[in-house]
C-alpha cells in the first residue's frame, strides 16, 4: 500500500518498478458509474450495454473476491443493493423473443410488441426484429453474471433467471448466413424482406461462439429445452478461411490482417469445443490447433505485433546526425528509424543516458500502424487462447513468444493517465475502452506486480476467472429448469475435435505442428 | 361569556392603547384602527407585497397580531383575532360539522363578533410562508415572479393570457386535422371537414408565436418536431428506463426528443419522406446508430427513392466521419439495392464503378488505411467486377508510391490480383496454393515488391506480400534467395562484420534454409535475431529454433519409421 499513499505522478527520483494506482483507477471507474457520461459518447448510444460492459467488468477486475478482502479492503463501488437494479435495467433490455437490445432508448412499451403473444410466449414474426443485436446480447449475459451477488452463492446461480434462452439461441441462429458468417441484427427491409444485417465481420462470430457457449448447455435433442445449433461447421470453415496472404485474420477472406479481427477468430474456434466447464483446467483448444491452415504463419504474425516505442524526439539541433525521415513526425507513435543498425545505435545511446535499458514494447493492430492499448489485449488476447502467452506447461525456462515485461511496462508507464485510467495512446485521455482493455490485459498477464491488485481474466470470455464459474453455475441452473436434468459431457472431446479440424483443413496432409512445439 | 349584545362597537379606550382595529359601528365604513402604520404602507411596489397587503386588508386581526404581538392587542381584538383563527381553521368544513365542532352557540358567537367588527369574513389564506415563490413560480431566468413590479406583472399576465388563446387555437386546427382524417362532416356546412393550405399555414404562424412566448415565459424549448405541423400526428413515446441505470449519457434535449420520435414511427412501421428527414437530422447529432441506418434504408426501399441522390448526400456524411461504421454498412445495402438495375448496361456498370472509385480515392486520401473504407472497396470490386480495370491497380501502386508502409494498400493488391475469377480457383483460402495461377504472374508480383523493398528494407508489407505470392504460387521460398541474401551480409562472421539491413530478410532466410534442410544455418539466423537485430521478439525466436529441432526430430523419427517398414 506504501507505494500508493504518494503522489505516483511525481518523477522518480530513481527507477521504480512500475505499478498499478489502483486508488486513481478506482477513482476514474467511480465517476464513470456514478455520473452521466460525457457528451462524446454519444455516438455509442446505440450500444449502451457495450459501455456499461466496460464499466462493471473494470470495477469487477479491480474489486477482490470475497474470500481476498481484508479489513483494510475498500468498500466495493457497487453494493448489493446497486447489483439487484443494475441487473434488472440489463433484463429491461431483452426482446421479448429473445435476444437484447443495445440501448434502453430502443425499448419499446411492451404493447407496442404486437405481434406478440403472451399467452403462448413465442411470436411468428416479432416485430421491431431488429432491435435485438448479437453485440448486446452478449454484453447483457456478461453483465448479468458479473454482476452477481458474490457473497451469495445460490443468489449467483440465479442470475440467469428471467433470460430468455431458447428464444435468444433461435433467435442467433437465424442471424447466421449462408456461408456460415454471422450478423448483427435481423432487418425487415421493403423489398428485400426480412435480411441479415451487419457487416462481414469477425467480431459477430465471436460473439456468436461466445452466447452460444454460455447458454446453450448440453440439452439433448428433442427433450424440452433443446435448441437446434447453428451451423459450427459452416462457421469454423468461414473463420478458418478468413486468414489472409500474411497469415493474420481479417474481417473475412479478402480484407487486411487486423489484430482484433484474429483475437475474434482465434477465441471464436476455442470457444466451439470449449469444455461446458473449464474453469479448473487451461483450455486448449484442439479443432484450433488441427484446423488452422497455417498455425506458426499465424504465431508468426502476432508475433510481428510487438514494436519498440521511442519517446517523439525533441527538435534536432543538428541536423545531420538527425535520422528519422521528415514524414515519420507525423505519426508520433512509429518512429523506428529505417534499419535495425540505426534502432541498436539508438537504444544503446537512450539506455547510456538513461542509466538502464529498460525499453518500452508496444503493440499495434496492423502491420505499420502505431501504438494502441487494446492491441496489447487482443493481441495478448489471442496468444493467450493459443495456449503461447504463458509457456508455463512446455519448457520453463524459455522465454514468452513476447516481451512481456517490456510491454507492461510500457502500458503502466505511458498509458496510465494522471486522473486514472488507460488511454488508446500515450498521453491522450483515458476512455471506458482502453480503460477496460488495459486492465483486462493485466488481468490475463498474470504479473506478480498485479497479485491481489487486478483478478485473473479468461482470454476466451472476456470476464474474470470467477465471472466464468459465475456463467457455468448459472447456465447449469437454467438448462435444469427448461429441461429437468443436466448432462454435461466432459470428457471424449479432444480427439473429436482434432478430427473435425483436419477435415475443415480439407483433408491432406497432417500439419506438421501437431504434437510439436507445445501446440 | 362576552355579551350578548354589540359588544365589540363600545370598545373601551384602555389606558396602556392597545392596538386596536375594532370599530364602532357608528364609524362602519372604516376598516383602521388606532394603530396599524405598517397596514397602510406606500403602495406596494412588487406583486408581492401587493398579495400581503390584500392579505392584511382581509385579515386585519391576524395582521395586528404578526406587528404587535397578541398580548399587546386590546381584549376586544384579542378576542376578534380568536375568532377570525376559529373561522378559518374550520373554514373549509361543511357547515354541519362545523357547528358539531365548535357548537351552535359558539358558532352563533363568532359569526357575531367577526361581523360586528366589520372585518371582512372571507379573508385570505396566507400561503407564502417561508417560501414565498411557490405562490407565484419562476420564470425563465430561475427568478421568483412575485418580485416583480406590478407593471411588469400585468405584462406577463398578458403573454400568458395569448399564449392561452394560441394554444386553444391550435387545438381547434388540431381537431380539425383529425377531423379531416377521419372525414367527419362539418353539421352546419353539411361538408367535409377540410384543412386549407391557409389553414396549415396560420398554425405554423401560431407555433413558432407560442414556441417564443413559451421560452419567453417559462425558459421552456418546444423542440423542432412537437411544434412542427409534419408531426401533427405523431405521439412521441418518451425513453423511459428502470432504476439502476447505466452508462447514461448526457446528451443534448434535441436528441431524446427526435430519438422519441423515431421510436414512434418505428412501431409504426411508418415509410415516409418525413421518417427519411428524421433519420437524417438524428444522423447528423449522432452518426454510430445502426438502427437509424437500417431505418433509413428501409424507408429508401419501400419510397422508391434514387439510390445515386442518396450515395451522393452520403459521400458528405462520410467524409464528415471518417471513423464510422455504419455509413459502409449503409453504402453496402445501396449498392446492393442498386446493383440489379444496372447490372445488365455495362456502360452503366462502368460509370457507377468509376464514381465509387472516386470518392474512394477521395476519402482514402483523407484517411489512408481506414479500414471500413478498404473493407468496402474488396467488397465493392467482387460486387462490380472491377477486376479487369486497370485504373482499380493503378489507384493502388499511386498509394503505394505515396506511402509504401500502407499496409493496406498491399493488402487489397494482394486481393486484387489473386482473387481474379478469371484465373483464380473459387474458394481458394489466401495462404493456399493455387495452381491455377500463372508464373507470369507470379514473377510479376514478386519484382514488384522486390523493387519496393529496396525503398525501405526493414518495411515488413513488401517481405509479407512476397511471401505470400510465392506461397500462392506454390514456388519454393529458396526461389528468392539471391534476394534476401542482399540484405544480410557475413552472417555469424563476427560482431564488426556481421550486416543485417533487415530483420524480415534474416527471418526469411531462416525459412529458406530450414525448407532446405539446412537446418544450422536456419537456427544461425534465428539465434542472431534473439542475439542481436531483433531482440524483442527474443522469445519468439528462441521458439521458431526450438521448433526447428523438434520438426527435425519428427522427420528423423518418421523417416526412421519408413524405412523400419521398409526393412521389414
Amino acid at each position: 500500500m506504501s507505494i500508493l499513499d504518494g503522489d505516483g505522478c511525481d518523477q522518480p527520483t530513481k527507477l521504480e518498478e512500475p505499478y498499478l494506482d489502483v486508488h486513481r483507477h478506482l477513482r476514474y471507474w467511480k465517476m464513470c458509474i456514478r455520473a452521466p457520461l460525457p457528451h462524446v459518447y454519444l455516438s455509442n448510444e446505440s450500444n449502451r450495454l457495450a459501455l456499461a460492459y466496460f464499466i462493471v467488468n473494470s470495477i469487477t477486475l479491480l474489486t477482490p473476491p470475497p474470500s481476498e478482502r481484508t479489513a483494510e479492503t475498500p468498500e466495493p463501488l457497487i453494493s448489493r443493493e446497486d447489483k439487484t437494479l443494475m441487473r434488472k435495467w440489463v433484463l429491461h433490455h431483452q426482446h421479448p423473443t429473445g435476444g437484447f437490445c443495445g440501448t434502453s432508448s430502443l425499448v419499446f412499451p411492451l404493447n407496442s410488441y404486437d405481434t406478440y403473444n403472451f399467452d403462448t410466449k413465442t411470436s411468428d414474426e416479432p416485430d421491431h426484429a431488429g432491435l435485438a443485436n448479437i453485440t448486446s446480447t452478449l454484453f447483457a449475459l456478461q453483465l448479468l453474471a458479473l454482476l452477481a451477488d458474490e457473497e451469495d452463492e445460490t443468489a449467483a446461480e440465479n442470475v440467469f433467471e428471467g433470460v430468455n434462452r431458447t428464444g435468444t439461441l433461435r433467435w442467433l441462429k437465424s442471424l447466421q448466413r449462408e456461408d456460415g458468417s454471422f450478423g448483427e441484427a435481423l432487418s425487415d427491409l421493403p423489398g428485400h424482406g426480412r435480411f441479415i444485417a451487419g457487416g462481414y465481420d469477425m467480431r459477430y462470430c465471436y460473439i456468436a461462439t461466445a452466447i452460444r457457449w454460455i447458454l446453450r448447455g448440453d440439452v439433448e435433442e428433442g427433450s424440452p429445452g433443446w435448441v437446434e445449433d447453428f451451423d459450427t461447421e459452416a462457421l469454423a470453415r468461414y473463420i478458418l478461411n478468413s486468414q489472409t496472404y500474411d497469415r493474420g485474420f481479417a474481417g473475412n477472406s479478402q480484407d487486411e490482417a487486423h489484430a482484433g479481427y484474429a483475437y475474434c477468430a482465434i477465441a471464436a474456434l476455442t470457444l466451439l469445443d470449449r469444455p461446458l466447464t473449464s474453469t479448473s483446467t487451461p483450455s486448449r483448444s484442439s479443432l484450433l490447433h488441427s484446423s488452422i491452415r497455417d498455425l506458426p504463419g499465424l504465431i508468426h504474425w502476432l508475433a510481428s505485433r510487438p514494436f519498440v516505442y521511442l519517446e517523439p524526439p525533441s527538435p534536432p539541433s543538428d541536423s545531420d546526425t538527425y535520422i528519422y525521415q521528415e514524414d515519420d513526425l507525423d505519426d508520433p507513435n512509429f518512429l523506428l528509424p529505417p534499419t535495425p543498425a540505426d534502432l541498436l545505435c539508438l537504444l544503446s545511446q537512450t539506455a547510456e543516458q538513461k542509466g538502464h535499458d529498460k525499453i518500452h514494447v508496444a503493440f499495434n493492430g496492423r502491420t505499420n500502424k502505431v501504438a494502441d492499448t487494446c492491441y496489447f489485449w487482443w493481441v495478448g488476447g489471442a496468444l493467450a487462447n493459443l495456449g503461447q502467452l504463458h509457456n508455463d506447461d512446455s519448457d520453463s525456462a524459455a522465454a514468452p513468444l513476447v516481451d512481456r515485461e517490456a510491454a507492461r511496462r510500457f502500458l503502466l508507464e505511458k498509458m496510465q493517465h494522471r486522473i486514472g485510467g488507460f488511454g488508446k495512446s500515450p498521453g491522450s485521455p483515458p476512455d471506458l475502452y482502453h480503460g477496460f482493455f488495459g486492465l483486462a490485459i493485466l488481468g490475463l498477464l498474470d504479473h506478480k506486480g498485479e497479485k491481489g491488485k487486478v483478478r485473473r481474466f479468461d482470454a476466451g470470455l472476456a470476464v474474470p476467472k470467477e465471472t466464468v464459474g459465475v456463467i457455468e453455475r448459472a447456465r447449469r441452473k437454467l438448462v435444469e429448469g427448461e429441461s429437468g436434468k443436466v448432462d454435461e459431457k466432459q470428457t471424449g472431446r479432444g480427439k473429436e475435435a482434432v478430427e473435425l479440424g483436419l477435415e475443415l483443413r480439407g483433408g491432406g496432409e497432417r500439419p506438421k505442428w501437431l504434437g510439436t512445439c507445445g501446440y | 361569556m362576552p355579551p350578548k349584545n354589540k359588544v365589540a362597537t363600545k370598545p373601551k379606550a384602555t389606558e396602556s392603547a392597545p392596538a386596536t382595529i375594532t370599530t364602532t359601528t357608528t364609524n362602519p365604513t372604516t376598516t383602521t384602527s388606532t394603530s396599524q402604520p405598517a397596514s397602510q404602507p406606500s403602495e406596494p411596489t412588487t406583486v408581492l407585497e401587493r398579495s400581503q397587503h390584500r392579505y392584511e386588508q382581509t385579515r386585519p386581526f391576524e395582521a395586528a397580531r404578526r406587528q404587535h404581538g397578541l398580548s399587546k392587542l386590546s381584549k376586544e381584538d384579542q378576542k376578534g383575532w380568536i375568532c377570525d383563527q376559529l373561522l378559518h381553521l374550520t373554514d373549509r368544513l361543511p357547515a354541519a360539522s362545523r357547528s358539531r365542532l365548535l357548537g351552535p352557540k359558539a358558532s352563533k358567537e363568532i359569526w357575531w363578533t367577526i361581523n360586528g367588527t366589520n372585518s371582512i369574513v372571507r379573508g385570505l389564506k396566507y400561503k407564502h410562508k417561508s417560501e414565498p415563490h411557490t405562490t407565484w413560480g419562476t420564470d425563465r431566468d430561475g427568478h421568483d415572479v412575485g418580485s416583480y413590479s406590478i407593471e411588469r406583472f400585468d405584462e406577463r399576465t398578458k403573454k400568458r393570457i395569448a399564449l392561452t388563446a394560441l394554444q386553444v387555437s391550435s387545438r381547434v386546427f388540431r381537431e380539425n386535422v383529425e377531423r379531416e382524417k377521419r372525414g367527419y362532416v362539418d353539421a352546419r356546412s353539411g361538408q367535409e371537414v377540410i384543412v386549407t393550405e391557409r389553414e396549415i399555414d396560420e398554425e405554423k404562424v401560431r407555433r413558432s408565436k407560442m414556441a417564443a412566448l413559451k421560452k419567453e415565459l417559462y425558459g421552456e424549448i418546444t423542440g423542432k418536431l412537437a411544434s412542427s405541423v409534419e408531426w401533427e400526428d405523431v405521439v412521441p413515446i418518451p425513453h423511459e428506463e428502470p432504476e439502476g441505470a447505466l452508462a447514461a449519457i448526457a446528451y443534448p434535449a434535441e436528441y431524446a426528443e427526435a430519438m422519441s420520435y423515431l421510436r414512434a414511427v418505428m412501431s409504426k412501421k411508418e415509410y415516409s419522406p418525413r421518417c427519411l428527414r428524421l433519420t437524417e437530422h438524428i444522423i447528423a447529432m449522432n452518426a454510430a446508430h445502426y438502427t437509424v441506418w437500417l431505418y433509413r434504408a428501409a424507408n429508401i426501399f419501400a419510397l422508391g427513392l434514387s439510390i445515386p441522390e442518396e450515395i451522393e448526400w452520403l459521400n458528405e456524411v462520410a467524409l464528415a466521419n471518417l471513423k464510422n461504421y455504419q455509413i459502409w454498412h449503409h453504402r453496402h445495402l445501396l449498392v446492393e439495392h442498386y446493383y440489379p438495375t444496372i447490372a445488365s448496361d455495362p456502360t452503366a456498370l462502368a460509370q457507377f464503378a468509376k464514381q465509387e472509385r472516386d470518392f474512394l480515392i477521395a476519402i482514402l486520401s483523407e484517411d489512408t488505411k481506414n479500414y471500413h473504407v478498404w473493407s468496402y472497396r474488396s467488397w465493392l470490386v467482387g460486387k462490380l467486377g472491377m477486376w479487369e480495370d486497370e485504373e482499380e491497380l493503378k489507384s493502388i501502386e499511386t498509394l503505394i508510391d505515396e506511402d509504401v508502409r500502407n499496409n493496406s494498400a498491399w493488402s487489397h493488391r494482394f486481393f486484387l490480383v489473386f482473387s481474379n475469377p478469371k484465373y483464380a480457383t473459387p474458394g481458394k483460402g489466401a495462404t493456399e496454393r493455387d495452381e491455377k495461377v500463372t508464373q507470369e504472374l507470379v514473377d510479376r508480383e514478386v519484382k514488384y515488391a522486390q523493387e519496393k523493398t529496396y525503398l525501405a528494407p526493414q518495411n515488413q508489407s513488401p517481405w509479407n506480400y512476397m511471401r505470400g505470392v510465392l506461397v500462392k504460387g506454390g514456388q519454393q521460398l529458396a526461389s528468392v534467395q539471391g534476394f534476401v541474401e542482399e540484405f544480410v551480409v557475413k552472417l555469424g562472421e563476427g560482431e564488426e562484420e556481421e550486416e543485417v539491413r533487415s530483420t524480415h530478410a534474416l527471418d526469411l532466410l531462416a525459412e529458406i534454409y530450414a525448407e532446405k534442410g539446412e537446418n544450422e544455418k536456419a537456427d544461425l539466423c534465428l539465434r542472431r535475431l534473439a542475439e542481436k537485430w531483433d531482440r524483442i521478439r527474443g522469445g519468439y525466436w528462441e521458439w521458431r529454433r526450438k521448433c526447428l529441432t523438434k520438426s527435425a526430430k519428427v522427420v528423423e523419427e518418421e523417416t526412421e519409421k519408413v524405412e523400419a517398414v521398409a526393412v521389414a
